[in-house]
């Protein structure tokens, strides 16, 4: 019987590709030889402790008590200069990240060459048009249907989504058909998986929501992806995996599984691989548990691609990924007294290239950004951004929307963009003291604040995110609206994500909100804006114009027009 | 002043739910009142602010105050409260009280009458006698010197003193409190109102549901972080009360290790600290295991009580 060999067209099953180009550079070793080993050799002072315990006179690490330790990742915790490593199998599999040259460990060194070739320039060259939408069409939307994030990995062949039932779905781009040359691949269900249920706490009376904050990808290192999912209170790692043969021919089993009596075996035989239907199987790999009194609002996978960092209102924790029974913690924003609590960690990210540096945001708009080197406890931050108050559009709200929802850095590294209520601003890592750009997303609601705290609305957490050039960035808005805006050519758009314009290659049309005066055809004002519709959650493609825009229950997906 | 009645009842389904619309319920000290009327007024109040007509700054400062405590006042209520939305509405309900205390301390007399005056004037404000309701209780169990001056002046002017010393202790209470379920942290975290470090675990229990009931009516919102409100049923039990008479002290050192040390491990909360166990007497121990060791110590004295 010849082995066969042949596959499902769907199945593909790429070689991971190298290591992308930011991350080819020699660097300092992964993050995790900060870890303090059971031994406990501070890569710092290089002084050894007994378990816990510092000798006097020990100042290599943080005042503070370190509370945890992550064991080393066995032969990377020496504090050794890379060259030393190269050789390792741990360190051929995860590259060593690049790092700034020595020197003060605040100094953000000169951005490498763009990460992400190709992709079209900004967003408003060109004209966007409807792909797909996914999702039902009911008026009556079922909570748990509401989809809570959405993200790309990073080769764009992959987008899942998750909701507030919990569950994961994964989206595959198809392969690109040759008979029609003018759509490109488009995106079907890949995998469905529960990652989270709702549990209970006994000991708080509580019920742990199920809804999915967040999905983090992890690079792709072999034929399995995986990918990280988080609700209020655990972390868990998924492993999405295709399943395309079946080995027939077992000597004690039967086809249906029985057992065979081994006596009554004559001969032996070999068993053979057959085809059989592509089977993606999702299980839980690791799970990260107990870690978080606070809700958890954000993850962020380092670029070492061996750590994490999980950030609640006001704790900040690093997890190695492979050890679920601990983790450091980095921030810790809890004041003894919490009478004195004035402000609550929003979102946090690492930074895509350094993987000692993070950043996290405030609900009092700052961002702190932080550098894992200076101390094992991260309360002091290394740089400071935040905007001066204007003083003249001071309000009773103005703390309220300034509140950051979120924060991103671009693919280069050299930027940072946050999302309060009304705006988005770019930042530049060397300028601390306001941000280099700042786009108005809806600024015609500054005059309706005291309604929309009403009813609750100024409390709402937009995302945003940058296209793979870092030319555009992207942000939703109410009414189904979402926002683009172009960096170079200072344009924007609005678009809207409705079922009317969901005519496959239909054009999307530019939809503009009256703030005043005379209400143009096709505009809208502003009263008549459906403040239950809004578009929280975007996702732009890595690589290529298709972004992917979560209206409540549904998925659209729009892809720039092909002439 | 016409009593009105609010009707407050809350789904537990409704927590922040985007897509449904979003219900706006109101607690009142007795108050009942038909929803939709006070769903009306309130929008209008909203609009009315929003587009800037007919009120004056303190006006608006007062509505967007008393907007901010009634939806502490909500959260309260809730099994689970956004810490992020409560922060953010405490630093808006302090910044508005600083504002308040600062004039208030510049033009003592003429911003009450002022304001009197005005509040007068201005019809459909229905809100700033609800909100005077709802301090008024606070005002009722703090006692304080603001009882009197209320009673003379038009509500909302007691509205305006009333916010200031209770919102004072109120928001110090929104944010202390008791965070026995938390760290198990240095005893320095874990203060209840004035308390000092000697007290005995049951008592400590005892103590904070005294702070508790005291500032009932206003906003112990941070509270909940970390006791959520149904483990009070414990402490209203209030045993300890009968019994605070017969010295427990040699009990606490068998009782309070061994009943700690198996719920310890499996405790969902702790994350942090690698601390060995407490000392029994730490005001540091998780407050359900104070509760626990009580009931196991009480089971005791009743046994020897009750001779059996």
């Amino acid at each position: 019987m010849p082995f066969s060999l042949s596959q499902p067209s769907r199945s593909r099953n790429p070689a991971p590709s190298k290591p992308g180009p930011h991350s080819s550079q020699p660097g300092f070793n992964s993050v995790s030889k900060y870890f303090m080993s059971a031994r406990g050799r501070c890569p710092q002072s290089q002084h050894v402790e007994e378990a816990g315990v510092f000798p006097e006179g020990h100042t290599g690490c943080s005042a503070r008590e370190p509370r945890q330790h992550l064991s080393p990742s066995q032969s990377r915790l020496t504090g050794a200069l890379p060259a030393q490593d190269s050789g390792s199998s741990p360190a051929a599999r995860w590259p060593p990240c690049s790092g700034g040259a020595g020197g003060e460990p605040t100094r953000v060194p000169s951005p490498p060459p763009p990460g992400v070739a190709g992709g079209a320039g900004g967003g408003n060259d060109f004209q966007w048009c409807f792909s797909q939408v996914k999702g039902a069409i009911d008026e009556d939307v079922a909570e748990a249907d509401i989809i809570s994030t959405v993200e790309f990995n990073y080769s764009g062949d992959l987008l899942a989504t998750g909701d507030k039932g919990g569950r994961v779905v994964i989206f595959q781009r198809e392969q690109e058909n040759k008979s029609r040359p003018h759509s490109r691949g488009e995106y079907n269900v890949y995998s469905t998986f529960q990652s989270h249920e709702p549990e209970f706490d006994y000991l708080k009376s509580l019920e742990i929501e199920e809804k999915i904050n967040k999905i983090r990808w992890l690079p792709q290192q072999n034929a399995a992806h995986f990918l990280l999912s988080t609700n209020d209170k655990t972390i868990k790692l998924w492993k999405i995996s295709e399943r395309d043969k079946r080995a027939e021919g077992y000597n004690l089993k039967d086809e249906d599984g029985r057992l065979r009596d081994p006596f009554r075996i004559t001969a032996l035989r070999v068993p053979i691989l057959k085809p059989m239907d592509l089977m993606v199987e999702a299980s839980p790999r690791r799970i990260f548990a107990n870690a978080h009194t606070y809700h958890i609002n954000s993850i962020s996978v380092n670029s070492d691609h061996e750590t994490y960092l999980s950030a609640d209102d006001l704790r900040i924790n690093l997890w190695h990924l492979e050890i679920t029974d601990r983790s450091f913690n980095i921030v810790d924003i809890k004041p003894a007294n919490m009478e004195e609590l004035t402000e609550v960690i929003t979102a946090a990210e690492f930074h895509p290239h350094h993987c000692n540096v993070f950043v996290y945001s405030s609900s009092k708009g700052t961002i702190r950004l932080c550098d894992m080197r200076s101390s094992a406890l991260c309360d002091r931050h290394s740089k400071f951004f935040e905007e001066p108050e204007d003083p003249s559009s001071r309000s009773f709200f103005s703390e309220i929307i300034s509140s950051i929802s979120d924060v991103k850095f671009s693919h280069s590294g050299r930027y940072m963009m946050t999302r309060d209520y009304l705006s988005v601003k770019v930042w530049d890592l060397n300028m601390e003291n306001r941000p280099v750009e700042t786009y108005q997303v809806h600024e015609y609601l500054r005059s309706k604040l005291c309604s929309l705290y009403e009813n609750d609305c100024i409390f709402d957490k937009f995302e945003c995110c940058w296209n793979g050039s870092d030319s555009a960035i992207m942000t939703g808005s109410y009414n189904n609206f979402f926002r683009m805006f172009d960096r170079n050519t200072r344009r924007d758009i609005t678009l809207e994500a409705s079922r009317e314009s969901s005519k496959p290659r239909a054009i999307l049309k530019p939809r503009k909100v009256c703030t005043g005066g005379k209400r143009k055809k096709d505009e809208i004002s502003v009263d008549s804006l459906d403040f239950n519709k809004k578009i929280l959650h975007t996702a732009w493609h890595p690589t290529e114009n298709i972004i992917a825009v979560a209206a409540t229950n549904n998925l659209y997906i729009f892809q720039d027009k092909i002439n | 002043m016409c009593q009105q009645q609010l009707h407050c009842s809350i789904s537990p389904c409704d927590r922040w739910s985007w897509c449904l619309p979003v219900k706006w319920f109101m607690l009142g000290r007795g108050l009942k009142r038909k929803l939709s009327d006070y769903e009306e007024n309130m929008a209008g109040l909203s609009s009315a602010f929003d587009s800037s007509r007919n009120l004056t700054y303190p006006l608006k400062r007062q509505l967007v105050l008393n907007m901010c405590l009634t939806k502490l006042q909500t959260y309260k209520m809730l099994v689970e409260p956004d810490l992020h939305r409560s922060v953010l509405i405490a630093n808006t309900v302090r910044q508005i009280q600083e504002e308040m205390r600062q004039e208030t301390s510049q033009q003592p007399v003429n911003v009450c009458n002022g304001l009197g005056l005005h509040s007068q004037n201005y019809t459909g404000v229905d809100s700033a006698g609800i909100s005077a309701q709802l301090l008024s209780g606070v005002n009722q169990q703090e006692s304080n010197c603001c009882d009197s001056r209320s009673a003379e002046e038009p509500i909302e002017n007691g509205l305006l003193m009333v916010s200031d010393d209770d919102m004072s202790s109120a928001i110090s209470s929104i944010l202390k409190d008791l965070d026995f379920m938390e760290d198990i942290s240095p005893p320095t975290c874990l203060v209840p109102a004035g308390d000092d470090q000697p007290k005995s675990p049951e008592n400590v229990g005892l103590k904070l549901e005294d702070d508790r009931q005291e500032l009932k009516g206003a906003e112990c919102v941070f509270g909940s972080f970390e006791i959520s409100n149904s483990t009070s049923y414990l402490k209203d039990l209030a045993i300890d009360d009968i019994f605070e008479d017969i010295d427990t002290s040699m009990y606490d050192s068998d009782f309070c290790c061994p009943p700690q040390m198996p719920s310890r491990v499996p405790s969902a909360t702790t994350e942090e600290t690698l601390k060995t166990f407490p000392t029994c007497n730490s005001s540091s121990t998780n407050s359900i295991q104070i509760c626990r060791t009580d009931l196991s110590e009480l089971d005791h004295i009743m046994e020897i009580l009750v001779g059996s």
